[in-house]
């Protein structure tokens, strides 16, 4: 299997706490994957190393067929590169429309005069359409994303990582205070998504992670405990000493 | 009646007296009484000489009523006295030699001996002799500080006379040091004055300086051909490289060894006087705004005779190589100025070290300033991260409430340390209301916060132009603080200085000591950590951000009375700290106080560094200061002191 | 596509037709084309307006939209100023010597000309050599691309540095300050090159036109002013309008987003930054010739803090709030401390507004913050009852929004 991804031999210490130790990772380009692992265990340390957030110390960041390095590329150029984020909490533009976010989350050209002579085209908008109607905001489509509900916003930022048209989609507890209902949806959203790209899934949640039903890797101390399917990794002694038992 | 009959006796005694005893002095004064009455600077020498050479005692006090013009001489008898005026106009005699009063005499039988200035300096000369023996110190050291301050070369021997006899080790010392910078500029011993030169080298002080630099200073001289011998060379100039070809061939004209050279001026000053049927020289007024032109119009008018002509380059260069251009020194004698410049040398390599050090104390003192206007803004931004831009009107506030106080309290010791505490008081109450008021509505939202105060700023600072006018108002240092600590001659610090360096210290001891000391600096912590998690555990955060930045500004308060003792108080005093306050935090690195200190550090000797380098100039000074720190801050966006990671924030 | 896009903005359509109808009706009222009710003066001073609003809305565009507080844009405007105000000045001055000159026997070569020049302009500071930056004075294109060139590219170079190094928030607004000062600071030396503090003066006098009266000429800069307020108006709507505008605000709301999205927030920055201070300096071309002077404490960082006062006052975020806040605030302020405003007598104290407006703008500055953060364009919401988000508070600049911050808690 081809790698989309790979992460090795990287380690970042803030004020003399290792954060991130001589962590190595790798994922497929349509793979899906959940990280779990205890508080502080570097699960958004690591997202914020390969999403070029946070530099790490050493360590090689490697990307896609041609093997190109992202260690020393901005936040945007990562971004831009295929790599998508969702955080921990909803972070959409409260201010515009759900249109206006979609639009701008949207594949196209990113520069300032690019996007400034920019008219969407007929394609845009239906695609911008069918995000709306994939996520269930169709009929908000209107309306300011600050006055959408919890969950909505987490789907609308969802739907904006996937109008990105991202290789690889990092996901920050997706499903954090969401009814049940709405967690159905997500998890078919997310593995629909893992079908045509990379999906990495941090979360707490273990009913969560086992409806994604897929690989598993287990952080602790900035760096990786276990790795396996869910059951796999629930037998593992030592992560039932560090997480699991307690 | 009587009394008149008693003054009368009493006249006659005395003069029967004075008559009757032996009087030197006098004697003295008559044998040179032509002199003296018709004295003048080429003559009256000898006379000088005779009272000073006397050996009597009243000749100190001959000379000095010689040279104030106290002497009058009675016609009746051309005797000489002392004579000084009463209330009605007439004058009382006082004997030389007895020192007696010989009673009164009327303007009209004398005549007072009035030497010009020319013999009055001489005379001023020969009772150095006198004071510098005097037998009163203070006498002498103003005698010694006249020399000092007005030396010539007469002086020089008496000078030396005084020194065996010198029984203060202190003047002694002095009256040594200025024998030897007498000797440097005046001895005749060309050895002597060589020796006296290395004696004093690489000493710092400005009157050496001051006697050196004469002996180097040259004149530019020219000579047809070569420069005869003899001269003392400071160096030969070679036109175009050691003096431009304008200025030798300036040179030249002056010393008239070449016709000058006319120039535009004169040439269109030349062409209008000879302008006949709108033409000059052949060529049609309205052309002459060309140069071409005019140049041709000028070579008609000289091919005419009717100018001189201008000499060509060529001409300019046969000229300068036919001469020779040289400095020479003033001082005819080359070993003295050869001495004198090594000598000159050491010293302003030591001046320079002594310079640098100098350059030190200034940065720190005011690397000082800047730390007590910024610590302030350290607990307020710095921890609390709330950006007061009316903390410059705070440093103002304490600044007046320290002039109030004084203006109440007149002694500027009781009234300063009356002030330290009331400043930190007004501000602090300031402080809160402005926390209460304003500022907790904003927290997090800076740039809210950022536009607030300077709302209360712009209002702080009308209200005391409205209170306390716009002059600026002096706050005044006690007496102790005035006067600097001087090492040398280069090297000085005031001692105002000094305390608002060691106030700086305190303040920095005091904050760390509330911030880690105290219940409130853990309180603060805590809060500025985690508001909610200190909340849970019992600490009132509303309290807390109260009292800090109350504290942050009655610090504010109490830098505002040291900034105005060295500051004169106006309602801009504030905005002239402002951005270098906050420069100085965000350059050290917020929320660390060590931070503070590295930047006021940082600022305060770049300021000084680069006003080192041109001094004229403290406003480019100040501009590219700032210039620095906004590079600076290119490469250490956070500051010197940067907090790294996740406790940063973002 | 003009239309669609106008009519899509009801709000563009409106304020033109406004300004269109202000400026008919100042000309139509002037002493120079009609009834002389508005005095000369006043006719300069609502052009200087204009010029205000115009920069204005670059200050809005910059802080309203993009959430960069900067605390520079009056330097860019006074550097419009400087520029247009070298080419006036030289060529004024060299009509006069030209004309001071033809009296002389022989007439004066063009060197003799330009000497004179620069005697009568410098020799206030001591010097009379051009300095090098007065080399194209003499020529009106050169200094109007100049005013267009000199604050654009002092502002890209700052900008440039101060964005890469992810300066942002109220450090960059220490920062601008901080250029701002040094500017001014350098501009007050005399060997800057432009008159110390003395400034550049007799602007209103335009080379050449000094048959025509001051009170046309007045007209005429309203009517520059005014088409350049339209344009920049005009200009400022589109961008904000469309994606670009959407991306900016969302830098605003919420930096680190935009550029997880695949944006290089440092170059929105930087162009909207650069962008706004060539708005500003042609806005402060516009300002000085009708103020007729400008000298360095017009760059001091006081006005720039005036300007982020008058468009929070207006209101943020809107442009027409940014206008009518510049407006407002500066016509109030000059009616207070021109000593029109009558004085009020407490009895024990007479309020002299000259004295006091300060303070009660400082005030109304913190009430303003306080309470009515959308300023007096939030009055238009109230009356035309139109919808805006509750934003709870959250604050329009890049920082942790109360609002986000506690729905995630929840």
């Amino acid at each position: 299997m081809s790698t989309l991804l790979e992460v090795s031999g990287v380690s970042v210490t803030f004020d003399g706490f290792r954060a991130i130790n001589n962590l190595s990772f790798r994922i497929g380009p349509a793979e899906m994957r959940a990280i779990i692992g205890p508080n502080g265990a570097g699960k958004t340390t690591f997202m914020d190393i390969v999403t070029g957030k946070t530099k790490p110390d050493q360590g090689r960041i490697i990307w896609g067929e041609k093997s190109i390095s992202l260690r020393g590329m901005s936040e945007a150029r990562i971004a831009r590169e295929g790599v998508g984020r969702k955080f921990q909490k909803p972070t959409v533009f409260e201010d515009q429309t759900v249109h206006e976010n979609l639009l701008m989350a949207l594949r196209n050209k990113r520069g300032p005069f690019a996007v400034l002579f920019y008219k969407p085209t007929a394609k845009d908008l239906a695609r911008v359409e069918a995000l709306a109607e994939e996520i269930g905001l169709h009929d908000a489509l209107w309306r300011k994303s600050g006055e959408l509900s919890h969950g909505q916003k987490q789907w609308l930022e969802i739907g904006m990582l996937l109008a990105q048209e991202p290789r690889l989609l990092l996901v920050d507890e997706p499903a954090a205070g969401m009814t049940p209902a709405e967690r159905e949806h997500t998890t078919n959203i997310l593995v629909e998504a893992a079908k045509t790209r990379a999906v990495v899934v941090v979360e707490h949640d273990m009913e969560f992670v086992r409806r994604l039903n897929c690989k598993v890797t287990v952080l602790h101390e900035g760096a990786v405990l276990a790795e396996g399917s869910l059951d796999h990794v629930t037998t593992n002694q030592n992560v039932i000493d560090v997480y699991l038992g307690r | 009646m009587k009394r008149l009959i008693l003054a009368g006796l009493a006249l006659l005694m005395t003069c029967t007296l004075a008559l009757s005893q032996e009087a030197p002095m006098q004697d003295i004064l008559q044998d040179h009484s032509a002199l003296i009455t018709k004295s003048s600077r080429m003559t009256i020498a000898p006379a000088i000489a005779a009272i000073s050479d006397s050996g009597l005692t009243q000749a100190q006090d001959v000379l000095q009523a010689w040279q104030s013009k106290d002497i009058w001489q009675r016609k009746s008898d051309g005797l000489f006295f002392r004579a000084k005026e009463t209330a009605e106009g007439s004058y009382i005699l006082f004997d030389f030699d007895s020192g007696e009063t010989l009673g009164e005499a009327d303007k009209a039988d004398l005549k007072q001996i009035k030497p010009n200035s020319g013999v009055r300096a001489l005379i001023g000369s020969a009772l150095v002799t006198f004071q510098l023996q005097d037998s009163d110190p203070a006498r002498r050291l103003a005698a010694l500080t006249s020399i000092e301050r007005n030396p010539s070369s007469e002086l020089l021997a008496p000078l030396r006379a005084s020194i065996d006899t010198e029984t203060d080790a202190d003047l002694k010392a002095k009256k040594r040091r200025a024998e030897r910078l007498l000797t440097i500029a005046y001895d005749s011993d060309e050895s002597a004055r060589v020796a006296a030169i290395s004696d004093m080298s690489g000493d710092l002080g400005v009157d050496l300086r001051a006697t050196l630099n004469p002996l180097l200073e040259t004149r530019t001289e020219v000579f047809a051909g070569e420069a005869p011998e003899g001269l003392n060379l400071a160096r030969r100039l070679a036109p175009g490289e050691d003096i431009s070809t304008e200025a030798a061939y300036d040179l030249l004209v002056t010393a008239g060894l070449a016709p000058a050279r006319i120039d535009q001026a004169e040439i269109r000053a030349t062409l209008g006087t000879h302008i006949s049927e709108q033409e000059v020289g052949g060529v049609a007024l309205e052309d002459l705004n060309q140069p071409e032109a005019r140049a041709r119009a000028y070579a008609a008018l000289v091919a005419q005779g009717l100018a001189e002509p201008d000499p060509t380059s060529a001409e300019i260069k046969a000229h300068l190589d036919a001469h020779q251009f040289v400095e020479i020194y003033n001082e005819p004698s080359r070993p003295v100025t050869l001495a004198a410049s090594e000598a000159l040398e050491d010293i302003l390599l030591n001046v320079g070290m002594n310079q640098s050090l100098d350059l030190i104390l200034d940065g720190l003192s005011l690397a000082s300033i800047y730390f007590l206007a910024a610590i302030g803004l350290a607990i307020t931004f710095g921890v609390m991260g709330v950006i007061n831009m009316a903390h410059g009107e705070f440093i103002m506030m304490g600044a007046y409430t320290g002039y109030v106080i004084q203006q109440l309290i007149p002694n500027h010791t009781a009234s300063i340390l009356v002030a330290i505490p009331m400043a930190f008081v007004v501000t602090f109450a300031a402080g809160v209301a402005m926390e209460r008021l304003v500022i907790r509505w904003l927290y997090n939202r800076p740039l809210e916060t950022l536009l607030a105060t300077f709302g209360i700023s712009i209002a702080l600072q009308q209200l005391a132009k409205n209170i306390f006018g716009t002059q600026a108002l002096p706050l005044t240092s006690p007496e102790w603080l005035d006067g600097a600590w001087v090492l040398n001659d280069v090297v000085s610090i005031s001692y105002i200085r000094i305390a608002i360096f060691i106030l700086a210290i305190s303040f920095l001891a005091i904050f760390l000591f509330i911030m880690r000391r105290t219940r409130l600096g853990l309180e603060t912590r805590a809060v500025t950590q985690n508001p909610r998690m200190a909340a849970s555990m019992g600490i009132n955060p509303n309290r807390v951000n109260m009292l800090t930045f109350g504290l942050g500004s009655g610090i504010a308060g109490v830098a505002g009375v040291a900034i105005g003792l060295f500051a004169k108080v106006t309602s801009e005093l504030g905005n002239d700290y402002i951005v270098q306050s906050f420069m100085t935090v965000v350059v050290g690195g917020v929320g660390n106080i060590w931070g503070t200190l590295a930047g006021a550090a940082m600022i305060g000797f770049l300021q000084k560094g680069i006003e080192w380098f041109n001094p004229s100039n403290t406003l480019a000074a100040q501009t590219f200061m700032i210039i620095f720190i906004i590079i600076f801050i290119q490469f250490r966006p956070r500051g010197i002191i940067a907090l790294k990671g996740r406790a940063a924030g973002d | 596509m003009k239309n669609s896009f106008l009519m899509r903005n009801p709000s563009t359509l409106i304020f033109l037709a406004a300004l269109a109808i202000f400026t008919i009706m100042v000309t139509v009222l002037s002493e120079a084309f009609g009834l002389g009710l508005i005095s000369t003066s006043f006719v300069k001073t609502l052009g200087k307006t204009l010029c205000l609003g115009l920069v204005a809305i670059a200050m809005d565009l910059v802080w309203g939209y993009a959430g960069i507080l900067s605390l520079g844009h009056f330097a860019f405007f006074g550097l419009g100023g400087y520029m247009i105000g070298m080419w006036l000045m030289y060529e004024r001055t060299r009509d006069i010597v030209i004309s001071s000159m033809s009296d002389a026997p022989i007439p004066p070569t063009a060197e003799e000309i330009t000497d004179a020049i620069g005697h009568q302009i410098f020799g206030v500071v001591g010097s009379s050599e051009f300095p090098l930056i007065w080399a194209f004075a003499d020529s009106l294109v050169l200094q109007l691309v100049l005013v267009v060139l000199v604050p654009g590219v002092l502002a890209f170079v700052f900008g440039w540095l101060a964005f890469r190094s992810r300066v942002a928030g109220v450090y960059l607004s220490i920062l601008t300050q901080a250029m701002t000062l040094a500017l001014s600071l350098y501009l007050f030396q005399n060997d800057s090159g432009l008159r110390g503090n003395n400034g550049l003066s007799g602007l209103q006098n335009l080379p050449g036109l000094d048959a025509v009266a001051q009170d046309v000429v007045s007209i005429w800069f309203l009517w520059a002013s005014a088409l350049a307020l339209g344009l920049g108006y005009l200009l400022a709507a589109w961008v904000v309008s469309g994606k670009f505008g959407s991306v900016i605000r969302g830098i605003r709301d919420d930096e680190a987003r935009v550029r997880f999205l695949g944006y290089s927030v440092e170059s929105y920055k930087l162009a909207l930054f650069t962008v706004t201070a060539c708005i500003a300096g042609i806005a402060g071309a516009l300002y000085y010739p009708q103020a007729g002077i400008i000298n360095p404490a017009e760059i001091a960082p006081i006005a720039s803090i005036y300007l982020a006062v008058w468009v929070a006052i207006g209101g943020r975020g809107r442009l027409y709030g940014a206008v009518i806040g510049a407006g407002f605030v500066s016509l109030v302020s000059s009616w207070f401390t021109g000593g029109q405003a009558p004085d009020i007598s407490l009895g024990f104290y007479t309020i002299k507004w000259v004295d006091w407006w300060l303070i009660v703008l400082g005030l109304s500055f913190v009430l303003v913050t306080l309470f009515a953060p959308k300023g007096i364009a939030g009055l238009f919401d109230l009356a035309g009852s139109r919808k805006w988000p509750n934003r709870h508070g959250a604050d329009l600049g890049p920082d942790a929004g109360a609002l986000r911050e506690r729905e995630a808690n929840e």
